[in-house]
């Protein structure tokens, strides 16, 4: 590129624009949901919140205690006759419930994945395992064929083995998932290290797992965090399978409880607020993880996308 | 016991949750989806032998054609929009300049979002009235001047709508291969095109590119089988109306089989879907092998 200072003007504009275009959807969908709801519905939408309200947080989050003092209040205004004055109906779904729910199936897949793919990775790398070479081309087998086109069957076997509507369920089918990527990963990392180190340890009188724990695994960590993203980004983000397998009210997942906000709703402003306060509460753990991780982030979602 | 004897057993045991997950979990799912495919599921009783039958009811069935046809027409359209995109931002992240890492974060955030919260966040900016686009859209003289703009009122505004959103929402990914792609690709070639005189277009066009070759089929490539498995944007987004006009494969599989229980055709259905997506793979392996 030449460098001419009208260029670099125009290489910088270009990108803050993009820039701006790429975070608007967010940061619009982040005040929309701390706006009060007369602000919110208007004609004549406004770029800051002006005045900031937490109502609709509150009410997704508090929704079930909510929904009894709404109820109790509707008794008592029928009994004694005193109109009282409902601020809002309640609509949709309370996601405090659905929230806890993801978060332990996301824990649950990052945890049984980095078990499964450090002891899988090891085994088929450092260890003097039979069938080495095959058993690694099983594992990587599942890039062939992306688990959507498995939906039938395995809602199938879940219904066989009572594993429908529950969260180990969710859990196992999403490690499965994370197979390839997650012992490939592995496999890179502790090819990298020298096997003299493993050697020194078994000299020492250190066990195969102690040896793991305490010789690997802490030179492995870019691999494991790699992995340990790439987990949460799967189960966090994950729609089809828990729409698919989940279908009691209590066990639902956050984006399926969301979907019940968008579908309901008899008050408009109530609605998009609930829906875009939903949303962030369910971008905010992801985008966290994004901020401190992002270099693990990029190489995991590519690397599951390329399949190197 | 002697040493190596221990050393594979210890490992034996080390690879057996993976391969026993991956045998309940994938391999026994895969082969089911087969045998499924050829039989008859009744609500109650044992599952009957029919041969093709499954496969000759979907491919009899209109909606499969039509969900197939969307699902190509999503494709075609998505594709372009996508590398379009991913090419300009990796093309302005790859020049030597201060600033390209936090531009490369910014286009990849939204890649971390996941499609339904992508979906909902985007049903807002549409939400008819009161979404900030369709504001946009009818402050440019857009919709008449009733203003009574609705992109969900017709079948194509609805799929442009929803490829609006995907691009923002997955150029990212495509953009950090192209940019593996374009470092890849060493600085003389650069230079010698500088002293021959080529403006900044040329060697875009006759350098750059014929060299990124690969990584773009790449790229293209992992578009083509991710929109074939296109779902939530859809289901969330549009609910695959209106009148079932984007309504994609893999709807119209969990449709069948989970609202009209039939599960015979819809294991067919993710049959085809499989093979659709196996040979997609395959062809992406092979570029990958042959080129890196």
């Amino acid at each position: 590129m030449r460098r001419y200072s009208s260029d670099w003007y125009w290489y910088y504009a270009i990108n803050y624009t993009l820039v701006i275009i790429i975070i608007f959807p967010i940061y619009w969908t982040l005040i929309s949901s701390f706006k009060k709801p007369s602000e919110l519905i208007t004609s004549e939408p406004t770029f800051y919140p002006h005045d900031l309200t937490l109502q609709y947080y509150d009410q997704i989050w508090n929704f079930d205690r909510l929904k009894r003092l709404q109820d109790t209040e509707t008794e008592d205004s029928d009994s004694s006759g005193v109109e009282i004055e409902s601020k809002f109906r309640l609509d949709g779904e309370g996601v405090k419930r659905p929230f806890i729910n993801s978060a332990i199936v996301s824990a649950g897949t990052i945890i049984l994945t980095i078990i499964v793919c450090t002891f899988g990775g090891y085994a088929l790398t450092v260890l003097k395992t039979p069938l080495k070479n095959f058993f690694f081309l099983l594992v990587i087998l599942p890039i062939l064929i992306p688990g959507i086109s498995l939906i039938i069957p395995l809602y199938k076997l879940l219904k066989d083995l009572g594993l429908t509507n529950s969260h180990l369920g969710l859990i196992l089918i999403h490690t499965c998932g994370m197979l390839p990527l997650g012992i490939f990963m592995m496999r890179n990392a502790f090819n990298s290290i020298p096997s003299s180190l493993r050697e020194v340890a078994m000299l020492e009188g250190s066990s195969e797992l102690k040896i793991i724990t305490s010789v690997m695994l802490p030179l492995a960590i870019p691999g494991l965090l790699t992995v340990m993203v790439f987990a949460m980004y799967v189960s966090w983000n994950d729609y089809i399978y828990a729409f698919i397998f989940i279908n009691s009210p209590e066990n639902t997942m956050l984006n399926i409880s969301l979907m019940k906000i968008a579908l309901g709703g008899s008050q408009f402003e109530m609605k998009w607020g609930s829906l875009t306060a939903g949303s962030i509460v369910s971008f905010l753990p992801i985008i966290i993880f994004y901020t401190f991780l992002q270099q693990y982030f990029v190489r995991g979602v590519t690397g599951s996308a390329v399949k190197e | 016991m002697n040493r190596l004897r221990k050393e594979q057993l210890v490992g034996l045991l080390m690879v057996s949750p993976a391969l026993i997950l991956l045998a309940v979990f994938f391999l026994y799912p895969l082969v089911n989806s087969f045998y499924m495919s050829f039989h008859k599921w009744p609500l109650f009783g044992k599952p009957k032998w029919v041969g093709l039958d499954n496969y000759i009811f979907m491919f009899q069935d209109e909606r499969f054609w039509e969900s197939l046809k969307f699902t190509f027409v999503y494709t075609l359209t998505v594709t372009p929009m996508l590398f379009v995109v991913a090419l300009g931002t990796a093309l302005l992240c790859n020049a030597k300049a201060w600033g390209t890492t936090f531009f490369r974060s910014i286009y990849f955030l939204p890649v971390v979002m996941s499609f339904a919260t992508a979906s909902y966040v985007w049903l807002w900016l549409y939400s008819e009235m009161y979404g900030v686009i369709i504001y946009a859209l009818e402050f440019f003289g857009f919709g008449g001047e009733k203003k009574n703009l609705n992109v969900w009122k017709t079948g194509t505004s609805s799929m442009w709508a929803v490829n609006a959103m995907v691009t923002w929402k997955f150029s990212g990914i495509q953009m950090i291969i192209l940019i593996a792609g374009l470092q890849a690709i060493r600085d003389d070639y650069y230079e010698a095109s500088k002293l021959m005189g080529a403006s900044r277009w040329q060697t875009i066009w006759n350098v750059t590119l014929p060299l990124l070759r690969p990584s773009i089929a790449l790229a293209l490539i992992l578009s083509i089988a991710g929109s074939i498995q296109a779902y939530e944007q859809f289901v969330i987004m549009t609910r695959g109306g209106p009148s079932n006009s984007t309504k994609t494969l893999v709807m119209h599989t969990v449709d069948m089989g989970f609202d009209y229980f039939k599960l015979g055709p819809a294991a067919s259905l993710g049959v085809i879907i499989m093979i659709i997506l196996f040979i997609l793979t395959v062809i992406q392996l092979r570029l990958f092998r042959k080129n890196y």
